[in-house]
């Protein structure tokens, strides 16, 4: 179990950097870094079920202007390895199933902390900034190149401690919890699931629509053709 | 003074990957936007003390879209190609149509990849993994990639060659076209997704399931139209409801 974990805490740091400041591939979103911790920890069926809900959450949080968004790139990788790592050694459905409420749960707050943490860093990256412009003006070519190299290496730093962090507080405190109240936990999760999904995949239709009638009818037309579909071929 | 070759546009479009590597509230994008630019005016001007007097100027506040900041990039650039040649735009019109370009890409550029494309992607990858496991991951990240990386790659070119018109009626138009595209389909998807919550596997989902989807959707749908909570204190709140509802129920 110790290579799986050092691998997620490290994909924190990897996500934290694709969020923002390099490249912005979207590595970063819980579904990509939840399959990839899904081949690490060979358990693909409970990391998808974690990345899916978190993912919806993630689609419709926007970084939009100076508003610092949650940080589902940390909280991604939290959430989907805090469910891997309690249902490793659980061999009932119920026991992963209760893994998997602990770790959306864990991933939210996660994401919700990260803003603190975020802002943190940017306040920092303003002394940065003032640092670098007075090295330049004094003739020093290379400040901006070190200016960034200490904003990648801290945004790196501060993603691997909040993931370690994260998943060392959620493992010492929920481990025995999993085991000793998976069934009321599983209760839980079979309720929340389609809450989640539901309240998530409303944000994103929301964002699409923007009340205009045609986007609405063709939400309408997918649900009804997709469900005729699925509900006949199923027979 | 030397013209802009097409290996510096590239390294401008490479470094422009860092644009948000130090952003901060006070300069937001400043340094990464100096850092982007400087292949360019290394190539413009060749006196170092001139080029870091132009570096400095630069380092001050700028926020786009960071994809989009390719296209301002690549204006800007053409704009200090010809101040090195002829000292006109000066330092005020260079800033002046630089913060325009950066705003008036910004609201275009959210709308198409983060409230558009990104959200798209997210449910294309969503409806992938319910169908097909992993290739769901892959279908998000190369659904996004190819418009973002293809903007952010030929966008320094787009704007170099268009100059500070880059954003015309037919770009505009272009990016729009996208927009509209994306929401329409997207909203479809959203629909196809939810269908495919409702009956996995070709098996209807037990009534409390169903029900219960339903009625996210409809507190998802109100909770849409307020700020605050955020969607992810909503989600929070409902898993410990759902916790202490099934503990006290015993």
């Amino acid at each position: 179990m110790i290579g799986p974990l050092l691998t997620t805490i490290a994909m924190g740091g990897v996500a934290a950097l694709d969020a923002t400041p390099v490249a912005q591939t979207l590595l970063s979103q819980p579904l990509v870094t939840g399959t990839l911790l899904g081949f690490v920890w060979g358990d693909m069926p409970t990391a998808l079920r974690t990345a899916v809900v978190l993912q919806i959450f993630a689609a419709s949080t926007q970084p939009v202007g100076a508003r610092t968004p949650e940080d589902y790139a940390v909280g991604g990788v939290v959430g989907v390895g805090l469910a891997l790592a309690l249902s490793a050694p659980q061999s009932f459905e119920f026991a992963r199933q209760s893994a998997i409420l602990v770790g959306v749960t864990g991933g939210m707050l996660t994401a919700l902390l990260g803003v603190r943490a975020t802002r943190w860093q940017r306040g920092y990256n303003e002394a940065l900034g003032r640092w670098c412009e007075e090295r330049l003006r004094a003739g020093a070519s290379r400040a901006l190149a070190q200016a960034h190299g200490a904003g990648i290496a801290l945004t790196f730093a501060l993603g691997v401690v909040m993931t370690a962090a994260a998943l060392g507080l959620g493992l010492w405190a929920c481990s025995d919890l999993v085991v000793r109240e998976s069934l009321r936990l599983s209760r839980a999760w079979r309720l929340a699931e389609p809450l989640l999904l539901g309240v998530g995949l409303a944000q994103i239709l929301h964002l699409f629509v923007q009340r205009r009638l045609l986007r609405a009818a063709l939400f309408g037309a997918a649900l009804i053709g997709t469900w005729l579909v699925l509900m006949l071929g199923g027979r | 003074m030397a013209a802009l070759r097409k290996a510096d546009l590239a390294r401008m479009a490479w470094r422009s990957t860092l644009l948000q590597a130090t952003w901060n509230y006070e300069r937001q994008q400043g340094l990464g936007w100096a850092w982007s630019l400087g292949p360019a005016l290394e190539r413009v001007y060749p006196d170092e003390a001139l080029r870091r007097a132009r570096l400095v100027e630069h380092t001050a506040y700028f926020n786009t879209q960071p994809t989009m900041a390719s296209l301002v990039l690549g204006a800007v650039a053409g704009m200090e190609e010809e101040r090195a040649e002829t000292g006109a735009p000066d330092a005020a019109a260079v800033a002046r149509i630089k913060n325009v370009l950066g705003s008036t890409l910004a609201a275009l550029g959210d709308r198409l990849f983060w409230f558009s494309l990104r959200p798209f992607a997210a449910c294309l990858g969503i409806l992938g993994a319910l169908t097909g496991g992993w290739p769901g991951a892959a279908a998000l990240w190369l659904c996004y990639n190819v418009v973002h990386q293809t903007v952010r790659f030929m966008g320094v070119g787009w704007g170099y060659r268009a100059g500070p018109g880059v954003l015309g009626e037919s770009t505009r138009g272009r990016f729009q076209a996208l927009i509209r595209w994306f929401s329409a389909a997207g909203a479809a998807l959203v629909g196809a997704v939810a269908a495919m919550f409702l009956v996995p596997r070709g098996d209807p989902a037990p009534l409390v399931f169903q029900a219960a989807l339903a009625a996210g959707l409809t507190l998802g749908l109100i909770a849409a139209r307020r700020s605050r909570p955020s969607p992810t204190e909503y989600g929070l709140g409902l898993c410990i409801l759902c916790v202490i509802a099934v503990w006290f129920r015993g």
